[in-house]
């Protein structure tokens, strides 16, 4: 799949293949089960939702019923935890398979994914784990993403995660495997803000110089979110209100991709519908302005360790509404 | 390291199924300004259990009542060590905990009569909620016309998602005293057999006698109506049976039983 110039070609910066041609669906809202009693009463004035692929690409209950009604009055976009575009075990097919069954149904704007493996060797870990960022990695991912996107028929949109650990053998920066990627197969960049911070902070690296090397020209969306401040590290936690430091970063990314759709993510001590809509507005304060990296800096908060990738953000809440019939 | 010997390793580490190696963690790397390689690594591998285990939870909540948060977790966590995931999907985490529960139970080589009972409640326990927790997202009939009153029972047919259990203790109604935030004691041994339907969306649990049990169980294995009717009196004559069913007959099918 031909779907972008390549940056050693003659192709402007700008010039983004099949993925610029994509929407700019403005600031949404990641549906959660806990919001769907409001959305379906209220159906409240939000310009996108985006949906976690796995959610719903299994179910034949309530989720896949009330993503159909979402899709038919929102855009959607379809966001997944399990393709594993980075494992060394073979591809998924069956996932695939589901994954694309959805989205004949749901027609989301696009689909995405992260830049991570999930498991080998036949299990799965549920968490997002980093690759070493070497030649070896992008030749493979490159491959696989390319194998997606045909299986698929469309651009895949992958995104930076939170990480941990940094490897030894990393030879690449971030930003220049992203770019690299992106412009070897034509997939799309989904650029979190707040695992940008979160990653550099744990590595020791500068937020500011990942996104002045960050490929803006190729991110079709951003997600914002919030995160724990543990003292000696970051979680990723997607608990709280987006942080301030994030907020910068946001305005600089926001100016340098030309205002792509932006996404709030909030799975754990989940505020109410209209809270979430609210943090998310609050993305239009920063959208013009100086950047100004002085207050890309952590708050002192030192809090006490909880999980990162929240269940509720790899799982639907079950409410197993059983009710006793009688006898 | 390639990149297959170095996810299968690190894998490992994660899933703490093999001990990691501090040398060769602090190898593959770098520190951070605040903490070592190995703690940085020690951060998904504690995400990695507080996750699965509050999954865990979330599939067996009155499971978990019942054992307490604690001892829960215990149990919970020698599972994983021992089925990790094999799935991309989460909803298949618990898929095998009750077999689990069962195999691993300290009496299994005990005569049943001299097993602990409060272990074979678990197991009851949990595949019940199992049962509930895979019919919340299964194929369903939702948007398609069940049978009515005036179906003939020739062609009265179970609808997709339905199950039939049998316990030996009344684990329907102690889930139902959880999930409404009582908190009951562990109940005695009492045989009940339960038929669970979904419609609209929400599982309903219906008290079942063993002859209907067994007349649905009949049915389940595609046999008709009329034909199954007799399992529903045994040994009686088929006036009988035929009176068990219409004492039955309105309230199931308007229950949306079948389609």
């Amino acid at each position: 799949m031909n779907t972008g110039p390549n940056p050693d070609g003659a192709s402007p910066p700008n010039s983004s293949g099949l993925v610029g041609g994509l929407p700019r669906l403005g600031l949404g809202l990641g549906l959660r089960s806990a919001h769907f009693p409001h959305i379906l009463t209220e159906w409240p004035q939000v310009d996108w939702f985006e949906a976690i692929s796995e959610n719903f690409m299994d179910s034949g209950g309530r989720p896949r019923h009330i993503i159909r009604q979402v899709a038919e009055r929102y855009p959607v976009v379809l966001h997944g935890v399990s393709l594993s575009i980075g494992s060394t075990a073979p591809l998924d097919m069956d996932y695939l398979a589901k994954l694309k069954a959805l989205a004949a149904e749901v027609r989301p704007a696009w689909v995405s994914d992260h830049l991570c493996w999930t498991g080998v060797l036949g299990l799965n870990t549920h968490d997002l784990l980093p690759l070493p960022l070497t030649e070896e990695s992008l030749a493979h991912v490159s491959a696989r993403v390319r194998q997606v996107q045909d299986f698929l028929e469309r651009p895949l949109i992958l995104e930076n995660p939170s990480t941990y650990v940094s490897f030894a053998q990393s030879r690449l920066s971030e930003p220049e495997f992203l770019r690299r990627l992106s412009y070897d197969t034509g997939c799309g960049l989904l650029l979190d803000v707040n695992n940008v911070y979160v990653t550099c902070f744990n590595a020791g690296a500068d937020p500011v110089e990942y996104l002045r090397a960050f490929p803006c020209e190729r991110v079709v969306q951003m997600h914002l979110a919030g995160h724990l401040n543990c003292g000696s590290h970051l979680i990723d936690t997607h608990d709280q209100p987006v942080r301030r430091a994030v907020w910068e970063l946001f305005r600089y990314a926001w100016q340098h991709t030309g205002g792509v759709a932006t996404l709030l993510e909030w799975d754990g001590n989940i505020p109410s519908f209209a809270e979430c809509l609210a943090e998310v507005h609050k993305a239009r304060q920063f959208m013009a302005g100086d950047f100004d990296p002085a207050q890309v800096r952590p708050e002192p908060a030192r809090e006490m360790e909880t999980v990162s990738n929240p269940v509720s953000f790899l799982i639907p809440e079950v409410t197993a509404e059983l009710e006793r019939a009688t006898a | 390291m390639d990149l297959r010997t170095l996810q299968q390793w690190m894998q490992g580490a994660v899933l703490q199924s093999t001990p990691a190696d501090r040398e060769k963690v602090a190898q593959t790397f770098l520190a951070s300004p605040q903490l070592d390689a190995n703690e940085r690594l020690a951060i998904y591998q504690r995400s990695y259990l507080l996750r699965l285990l509050s999954c865990l939870r979330e599939q067996f909540p009155a499971l978990c009542h019942a054992l307490g948060e604690e001892l829960f977790d215990g149990f919970a966590r020698e599972y994983l060590l021992a089925s990790p995931s094999e799935s991309y999907t989460l909803c298949d985490l618990g898929r095998r905990f009750p077999s689990y529960l069962e195999s691993s139970r300290p009496d299994r080589e005990a005569p049943p009569a001299e097993r602990e009972t409060w272990i074979d409640f678990m197991v009851d326990l949990s595949t019940f909620e199992r049962t509930v927790f895979v019919m919340f997202d299964a194929p369903g009939h939702e948007g398609q016309p069940f049978a009515t009153v005036e179906t003939p029972d020739a062609n009265l047919r179970l609808q997709p998602c339905f199950a039939l259990h049998e316990s030996r203790f009344p684990v329907a109604e102690y889930y139902h005293q959880v999930k409404s935030g009582q908190s009951p004691a562990l109940p005695p041994c009492e045989p009940t057999c339960t038929a669970l339907v979904r419609t609209n969306y929400t599982i309903r649990s219906l008290p079942l006698t063993p002859p209907q049990f067994t007349f649905l169980r009949v049915l389940s294995a595609g046999t008709p109506v009329p034909s199954a009717l007799p399992a529903l009196a045994p040994g009686l004559p088929a006036a009988s049976s035929r009176r068990a069913w219409l004492a039955v007959r309105e309230r199931w099918i308007e229950g949306g039983m079948f389609v």
